[in-house]
């Protein structure tokens, strides 16, 4: 299957940004393949993912998974149009390997190179699933490293940044609240499981930058620290008087604070822009609740919610291809050879 | 050999007042210089270096560095054209040591850069013989104000090791300590 059907270029997408080697084939918005090969095992041993050691499996992975892409879908490299890979925002070492890949790819194959944001990809690869984006789309990005609320006029072209977390993102407050009750790293999985036994309405948690004083400054943006500590101190209370502490109500009742700032804050933002497509990406849209939530308010608000299946929502080729895809199709000009990677990538920033 | 150590206390009465003391530490701490910050989950650490970062004019949100392990941000233009030091952000959580900052995969340099390093208390030591030693300390347990659940004072302990905080002087840099403005 060479993805013959359309005339829209072929796509290579690279993605390292973190600890999962992504290697994928768009063409249009067919995905051909997608191959990922993940350190997670090996981070899991330290309890987070560890620069050096996510770096050196980037590289040991990279030419394997390029390779097992192309055999999986019987592409030849000579038939892809162009390269697509993540610039930022990310670590530096693995972002760097997964350039460097894409670059010599570029040259070696004399075919334009593109290096794209990581964050709006988790957004554009919903393209994938769900066909082409309507004309404006709300995109709620939510991971172990990033929470970001994106208006998208145009996923190629042009994405305005409404609000991001000002402190710990979503997943991450799941991996720290997981510490405190004293599961394995990483904590969200846990916790999700552990929130279906427990009662979401047993502790009235915090839920951050949603009081009236936040309202002009921080609508859009995300806080999850201050609820963290409440956690920590609710759960040492508990303990320093000697009771048992319910973990599953914690559990739920936790969970039920951070969906509930994330759907509530995003249907705002989709009212006021006028937007009535959602998109949620990114690691976290794993979790059952936000699921539930996202889908039982978007319902009421009349909003059309696009929540593709968990395998495209962690990291992966398929979400670069996809933004690649998009890139190339927009005729936007293709990155120049020298670019450096962006640890901190601005989300305004969709392509370099 | 003996290794001098200036100390100072302060009380933090909010969120606002940590920033402020980051800021405050942002008029003395230049480029090379390591932070050790300790302190429980919410005891105010990255709030700290929220208003260090903000003091120092670096590029990029200063947030929680947990997932990514370090976070470097690179310093802003000046009006006048000049760079102060960039900040890198770590949190050693998880890191068995601490050694070796290579491990990191640091873009920056960090005779160019103040660093910071969360829950780094036993590993950064070895880094350098000169360090600022900082610990917050939060309230623990007791009844959590839901509405304001960061509320509360944080006990603090600045404490510099070694000839370059020698002739710092600490306690008049926390004396007059404002609740930053910035949010």
């Amino acid at each position: 299957m060479g993805g013959m059907a359309s005339g829209d270029p072929l796509v290579l997408g690279i993605e390292t940004s973190c600890d999962e080697t992504g290697v994928a084939l768009v063409r249009g918005n067919e995905l051909l393949v997608d191959a990922t090969a993940s350190s997670m095992d090996e981070h899991a041993r330290y309890g987070g993912i560890i620069p050096e050691v996510a770096s050196r499996a980037h590289l040991e992975a990279m030419i394997p998974t390029i390779g097992k892409a192309l055999g999986q879908a019987d592409v030849d490299l000579s038939e892809v149009d162009a390269i697509a890979v993540t610039a930022g925002p990310g670590l530096v070492g693995p972002l760097t390997i997964g350039t460097s890949a894409a670059k010599a790819l570029a040259v070696g194959l004399n075919k334009p190179l593109y290096g794209v944001n990581h964050v709006i990809g988790h957004a554009a690869v919903d393209q994938l699933v769900d066909g082409e984006f309507p004309e404006r789309v709300m995109a709620l990005v939510v991971s172990g490293g990033h929470s970001s609320l994106l208006l998208v006029d145009d996923v190629a072209t042009k994405v305005t940044e409404l609000g991001s977390t000002l402190d710990d993102a979503a997943g991450e407050a799941f991996d720290k609240v997981g510490r405190l009750l004293g599961l394995p790293y990483p904590g969200g999985p846990h916790i999700d499981r552990l929130a279906r036994e427990g009662d979401p309405e047993a502790i009235r948690f915090p839920r951050g930058l949603t009081a009236a004083k936040d309202q002009e400054k921080h609508a859009y943006d995300f806080s999850f620290s201050g609820l963290k500590t409440a956690v920590a101190r609710w759960v040492e209370s508990c303990r320093d008087s000697g009771r048992e502490v319910p973990v599953g109500d914690v559990a739920a009742s936790f969970a039920a604070a951070v969906v509930d700032v994330l759907t509530a804050k995003t249907i705002a933002a989709c009212r006021r822009h006028e937007v009535e497509t959602l998109v949620v990406g990114g690691g976290f849209s794993a979790n059952s609740q936000l699921r539930e939530l996202a889908a039982k308010r978007c319902a009421e608000a009349g909003i059309d919610l696009r929540i593709p299946p968990i395998r495209y929502c962690t990291d992966n080729g398929a979400m670069i291809a996809a933004l690649g895809s998009a890139v190339v199709r927009a005729g936007v000009a293709p990155s120049s050879l020298d670019f450096g990677v962006d640890s901190q990538m601005p989300l305004t920033t969709v392509s370099l | 050999m003996v290794v001098s150590s200036t100390e100072a206390r302060a009380d933090l009465p909010d969120a606002a007042t940590t920033k402020a003391l980051g800021a405050a530490l942002a008029g003395v701490l230049r480029a090379g210089d390591l932070v050790i910050l300790t302190g429980d989950l919410g005891a105010g650490k990255t709030t700290l270096t929220q208003g260090l970062g903000a003091a120092l004019g670096v590029r990029g949100q200063v947030a929680s560095p947990t997932f990514i392990v370090a976070r470097e941000h690179e310093p802003l233009p000046r009006e006048d054209g000049t760079r102060g030091p960039g900040l890198v952000h770590v949190d050693a959580y998880r890191l068995g040591s601490l050694g070796e900052l290579d491990a990191l995969d640091l873009d920056s340099s960090l005779e160019e850069s103040v660093t910071v390093v969360e829950w780094g208390r036993g590993l950064a030591e070895a880094l350098t013989e000169d360090r600022l030693e900082i610990d917050l300390e939060r309230p623990h347990g007791g009844e959590v104000d839901m509405d304001d659940p960061s509320a509360g004072v944080r006990h603090v302990t600045l404490r510099g090791v070694g000839e370059r905080w020698a002739t710092v002087d600490l306690a008049g840099l926390v004396a007059g300590l404002v609740p930053s403005a910035e949010n």
